[in-house]
């Protein structure tokens, strides 16, 4: 009980919002470094997996690559980079960028297969190209999928963003870091609880996201499916954890 | 929601369990009174008049070190009120370990603190500013021992002792050389020096122990020296090396897990009383509060080794050479 | 790349390496006998799913270190403390593996086994289990990849198997260690994965034919 006194404390204190180890900065670092790790991820995986999704090839290796990055936390790439790009965000953006790619390039590949083959024919009966079958068939289609894996990115990549504070970076691990090596639990557990409302936020802007830009028709579909175990149960891929 | 559940809860748990397992009772209070350094009784008046010339070396450079520098008397804080120095910024790194090497090489940092015995500050050209106005507390390298073993067994006492009478600065500076740098194996090292330095074996030990140490290379080498000098008094010694941190290794030897630790007398005395600011300059009254403080866990430590391995501001040579360092007080001076 | 300390070395890279095995497969072996439990209690009447999902869901976000610093005073710097850490992480990922295969078993081909006079325990054993193989297969390789990653947090409590190997060539700033241990890992991660994929296809010869 006294901890949740010493936290409000520790929120209220304008020294702990000041400058770069006050909390507006730490945020942004953190943002920073998540969304960008977010946008080249997508930007990476996106093609990508509408490639694999649309020719069906390279699916197998695709889901197989995804799967056997597990094998390499995030921890252990951080040990690596570290070796070769040294402290802060040069090591952390990697290894949080190597954490977007499985979920988004799985998702995208897995939302353009499941497409109804029957629309895709349509389309294609319509003389619509290559190109356009993807850009106006199989991308609004798959879109509530696509951005459910970017979602799962993103949370991932805000959580695990912290552990850039063990190489010497920002962002809000530095609280829980600094926390734990000061003995000091209002900063530990203040870092935490940002950590999470950063999440929470995250969470939320990708409901809005989702409701912008699944187009009106699709919706009552998605409302109907639930993804979780819809599209991903039936391909047998990972569920992400 | 569910990958919300899943952060929340993990950060949340993270959170409230490491402040379980860390706190022992100690409120946030602890940790100011630990922010007075013991050492120094007056903050510096001469320096403050220097600063007054123009900006110091010091506003120009970036120190590194460990994340809870900022509120130690060891560090920022001694180095603001004992030095009167005001660094550009302060980089929060390790403990002493690869990244703060690799901030210095990389230029990130300009001044890092590194454990005085650490051999990569001879293998990449670092150079140690001398500690003119004797900031850091006594680490000096002390068995601590289960009190059951201790007593039961004073041969192990003994055999300790003998090892941490042997032990000189320069000979930890060179296991360690040995070891991180020449890549020795441990063991072999250990045994090399056991039989330099010659400790007589009296044998008549008997029974098991178990020695353990942190993830911290020093550490796990002196625990190698204490097994294989146990051993060749007629113990058999398991050995639990690479233990995490403190927080792991301090209640597993409570709880009989491991029975023999190399420590640092200053900085596990102030983990062990959560910070209380008891830690001097001083190895015998250091030691003397360290004993006191492991009394009610029922631990006892040994006696201390000439050797320390203190905490140490080092600069890159280029850094000396430009501004002409070789005291921490150097970096007071006027920049140009 | 340190190729001497590699070749005097090769014994110490080989425990680790048989270490980091060992620990995955107790983890997984033990896990998944624990899941199919769960699996089954959910299989059966669905009111577990909740208290099942949510317990599994807790013990996979414990982080390790608050779990291991409960741990050691009870079961001590022990093999069965590591395990507890790997096997309590395995089984979200496997329960819902393995839920979600029964789940998609058609009803139509449920009812018309139990037409053919198959008791529940046969249509399980017969119908249920065969037909969820696939899925439990991709349970088990996502589970097995994840703890051979995993295997590193045990490091913590002189565990660790590659996972150590690694961080203490990190702490001894020996990167050829840090490079040998991540590329072991994977080596052993496509193995297994390979191996299970196999074994799933072996499993299943009624899918070959597509």
């Amino acid at each position: 009980m006294e901890l949740i006194g010493e936290v409000a404390a520790w929120f209220g204190d304008p020294t702990n919002w000041a400058g770069t180890p006050g909390i507006p900065n730490r945020m942004f670092e953190h943002v920073w470094l998540s969304g960008l790790a977010v946008l080249v991820g997508t930007a990476v995986a996106l093609p990508l997996g509408l490639a694999i999704g649309h020719t069906g090839r390279g699916a197998f290796l695709a889901v197989t690559v995804a799967n056997l990055g597990r094998a390499l936390p995030s921890y252990s790439l951080l040990l690596i980079f570290f070796t070769f790009f040294g402290i802060g965000f040069a090591t952390a953006f990697p290894a949080l960028l190597a954490l977007t790619i499985p979920p988004i390039l799985t998702s995208t590949h897995i939302g353009v297969k499941e497409v109804d083959r029957d629309m895709v024919e349509a389309g294609r009966g319509m003389g619509m190209t290559e190109v356009q079958l993807l850009r106006r068939v199989e991308l609004p289609m798959a879109l509530p999928v696509i951005i459910a894996g970017i979602r799962t990115a993103a949370v991932q990549v805000v959580a695990t963003a912290t552990l850039a504070a063990l190489v010497g970076g920002g962002g809000l691990g530095r609280f829980i870091v600094d926390g734990f090596a000061l003995q000091r639990d209002d900063r530990l557990v203040g870092g935490a609880i940002l950590v999470a409302a950063l999440a929470l936020a995250t969470e939320r802007l990708f409901t809005v996201l989702e409701r912008r830009l699944i187009s009106a028709g699709l919706r009552a579909v998605v409302a109907t499916k639930p993804l979780s175990v819809g599209p991903f149960a039936k391909s047998g891929s990972p569920i992400a954890p | 929601m569910r990958n919300f559940r899943t952060a929340t809860l993990g950060a949340t748990m993270l959170a409230l369990l490491l402040g379980a397992c860390t706190s022992g009772g100690s409120g946030s209070s602890a940790s100011t009174a630990a922010s007075e350094p013991p050492a120094s009784t007056a903050p510096s008046v001469e320096s403050s008049a220097e600063a007054s010339a123009g900006p110091s070396i010091a506003s120009t450079l970036v120190l590194g070190g460990p994340p809870e520098c900022p509120e130690r008397p060891f560090c920022l804080v001694g180095l603001e009120k004992t030095y009167g120095l005001k660094f550009k910024e302060f980089t929060p790194l390790d403990a002493g370990g690869p990244l703060t090497v690799q901030a210095l090489t990389g230029g990130q940092i300009q001044v890092g603190l590194l454990f005085t015995s650490d051999p990569a500050i001879a293998v990449n050209g670092f150079v140690l500013l001398q500690d003119d106005k004797q900031l850091q507390l006594a680490d000096n390298l002390i068995p601590v021992v289960r009190k059951e073993v201790a007593v039961a067994n004073p041969l192990v006492a003994d055999t300790l002792n003998a090892v941490m009478a042997k032990l000189s600065q320069a000979e930890l500076t060179e296991l360690n050389k040995a070891v991180t740098i020449d890549l020795t194996p441990t063991a072999d090292a250990a045994k090399a020096w056991l039989t330099k330095v010659a400790i007589p074996a009296t044998g008549g030990g008997s029974g098991s122990l178990t020695v353990g140490s942190t993830n911290f290379y020093e550490q796990e080498i002196l625990g190698e020296i204490f097994a294989q000098a146990l051993e060749a008094n007629g113990f058999t010694v398991e050995r639990k090396f690479q233990l995490g941190n403190r927080e792991i290794v301090f209640p597993a030897l409570e709880s009989g897990e491991i029975d023999i630790l190399a420590e640092y007398a200053a900085t596990a005395l102030e983990f062990v009383n959560g910070g209380a600011g008891q830690a001097s300059t001083d190895p015998a009254a250091t030691s003397a509060a360290f004993v006191t403080a492991l009394e009610p866990k029922g631990l006892v430590a040994l006696e201390y080794a000439e050797a320390t391995d203190q905490n140490g501001f080092v600069v890159t040579k280029a850094t000396a050479d430009q501004y002409g360092l070789v005291t921490i007080g150097d970096l007071a001076k006027p920049a140009s | 790349m340190n190729w001497a300390w590699i070749s005097g070395n090769v014994g110490a890279i080989a425990d680790a390496a048989l270490d980091h095995v060992v620990l995955t497969v107790l983890a997984v072996g033990i896990g998944f006998a624990i899941s199919l439990l769960f699996a089954l209690l959910i299989h059966r009447d669905r009111r577990f799913y909740g208290p099942i999902s949510g317990l599994t869901g807790v013990l996979y976000t414990i982080p390790s270190l608050a779990l291991f610093g409960l741990l050691v005073p009870i079961t001590g710097l022990s093999l069965v403390t590591a395990e507890i850490g790997l096997i309590s992480y395995t089984l979200l990922i496997l329960t819902r593996h393995i839920v979600a295969g029964f789940d998609g078993v058609p009803r139509d081909v449920d009812e018309a086994a139990a037409g053919m006079g198959y008791d529940s325990r046969r249509r399980l054993l017969r119908i249920d289990l065969p037909l969820a193989i696939p899925l439990i297969v991709a349970g088990l390789r996502v589970a097995t990849v994840t703890t051979i990653g995993l295997v590193m947090v045990t490091a913590l409590i002189g565990e660790g198997g590659l996972g150590q190997l690694m961080l203490r060539g990190f702490n001894f700033r020996n990167y050829t260690a840090v490079y040998v241990g991540a590329i072991v890992t994977v080596a052993i991660a496509v193995v297994a994965d390979l191996a299970l994929i196999t074994a799933g296809r072996l499993a299943t010869p009624w899918t070959r034919s597509r």
